[in-house]
């Protein structure tokens, strides 16, 4: 599996890129500032699965990520952050000792993984060297691949990724698929639980008898502003 | 003198180190996908040690997905050209661990929205309850 001509340059293009935004995202110090990093980290990421043949992950990925998941952190920002934005002096790192510890094990682990990834992939490739199946395996992939229909732009041919991504989903993992499904309804519902005022627990008589004398004259005040 | 030059270049390309490293660059392969990956992951876990704010905590936490599913997405791909017979379940668990970040973003983003209204703070420093 090797990349090639100007799909080797799109992968050194985008691979710089996510890294670049990953550590600004880390690195800025307007949290805003961070969420757009990390939809730019988001979509060169998405743009290393297209390289790599996954049009419907790519796909998904842009969907779900920048168009659901960040948009929702940019609300949650944006509903608790003004405060600590306007502050601006405010620290954004831990304390001295724990960065330089944190930074010292992930040098390590840097190190290390860096080094293991090259001996296996070395005995990956010698593997494969010796396995004399691959030659003919490689041949019906490009047999394949010319057999694919062209698209009307005449640039390029149209896949079969998202045709055996779904036959796999439901021939093969219906049931993860279903358990998801489930995992999602009770994330939504969770997350309406969590994010209630104490006014709304206090009309469902959801609270605690104790917690809701103490928050009395509270809600009440709420109340008197919502009404004003 | 260019060709005295272009010579010089030729001869560094013809050195077998020299021309590896090179071509290593001119066509990545999977080891260049998952030093990639790696390297987005250790980012990320450098991003929920060190930083003080928990929305960004919270995105490192998703560029760690992130890197997982590139990782899934190259060996995938690898299998693929290798002829194995269901490379495609790489790209099947990638979209169960999309699903997840986004039920895992919504749920911590709804704590982060109750705990802010209670603590008024952001600062995972700060949010120190559960310590004796």
């Amino acid at each position: 599996m090797t990349l090639t001509g100007w799909e080797a340059v799109f992968f050194w293009v985008f691979a710089v890129t996510a890294l670049m935004a990953a550590l600004l995202t880390v690195l800025a110090r307007n949290a805003v500032h961070s969420a757009m990093f990390l939809i730019s980290t988001l979509v060169s990421v998405a743009a290393l699965f297209i390289l790599l043949g996954a049009e419907f992950v790519a796909g998904a990925q842009i969907l779900v990520y920048v168009g659901g998941v960040m948009v929702l952190f940019l609300f949650v920002i944006m509903l608790v952050n003004v405060g600590a934005e306007e502050r601006g002096k405010e620290a954004i790192f831990n304390r001295t000792p724990q960065v330089v510890a944190s930074l010292l094990f992930s040098g390590l682990l840097v190190i290390g993984l860096v080094i293991g990834i090259n001996q296996g992939w070395r005995a990956i490739q010698e593997r494969d060297e010796r396995d004399n199946r691959l030659v003919e395996v490689q041949v019906r992939r490009a047999q394949e691949e010319q057999a694919l229909p062209v698209a009307a732009t005449n640039t390029m041919k149209i896949t079969r990724d998202t045709e055996r991504i779904g036959n796999s989903l439901y021939r093969y993992a219906s049931l993860p698929f279903e358990i998801a499904s489930i995992l999602l309804l009770v994330a939504i519902i969770g997350s309406v639980m969590l994010a209630r005022t104490i006014k709304q627990e206090a009309v469902t008589d959801d609270l605690d008898p104790e917690v809701l004398k103490e928050a009395a004259p509270l809600i009440t005040e709420r109340a008197d502003l919502t009404e004003g | 003198m260019i060709n005295y030059l272009s010579l010089l270049i030729l001869q560094g390309a013809t050195d077998s180190r020299v021309s590896s490293a090179w071509d290593g660059i001119k066509q990545p392969d999977l080891s260049k996908f998952l030093v990639i990956a790696a390297l987005l992951f250790i980012i990320g876990v450098m991003g929920v040690l060190v930083r003080r704010n928990i929305i960004v905590i919270f995105m490192s936490i998703e560029l760690i997905l992130n890197a997982a599913n590139l990782n899934f997405i190259a060996f995938s791909r690898y299998l693929f050209n290798t002829g194995s017979p269901n490379a495609i379940a790489g790209q099947v668990f990638t979209v169960f661990i999309i699903v997840v970040a986004a039920a895992e973003a919504a749920i911590g983003l709804g704590i982060v929205i109750a705990l802010y209204r209670n603590r008024e703070t952001i600062w995972v420093d700060e949010i120190d309850l559960l310590k004796w």
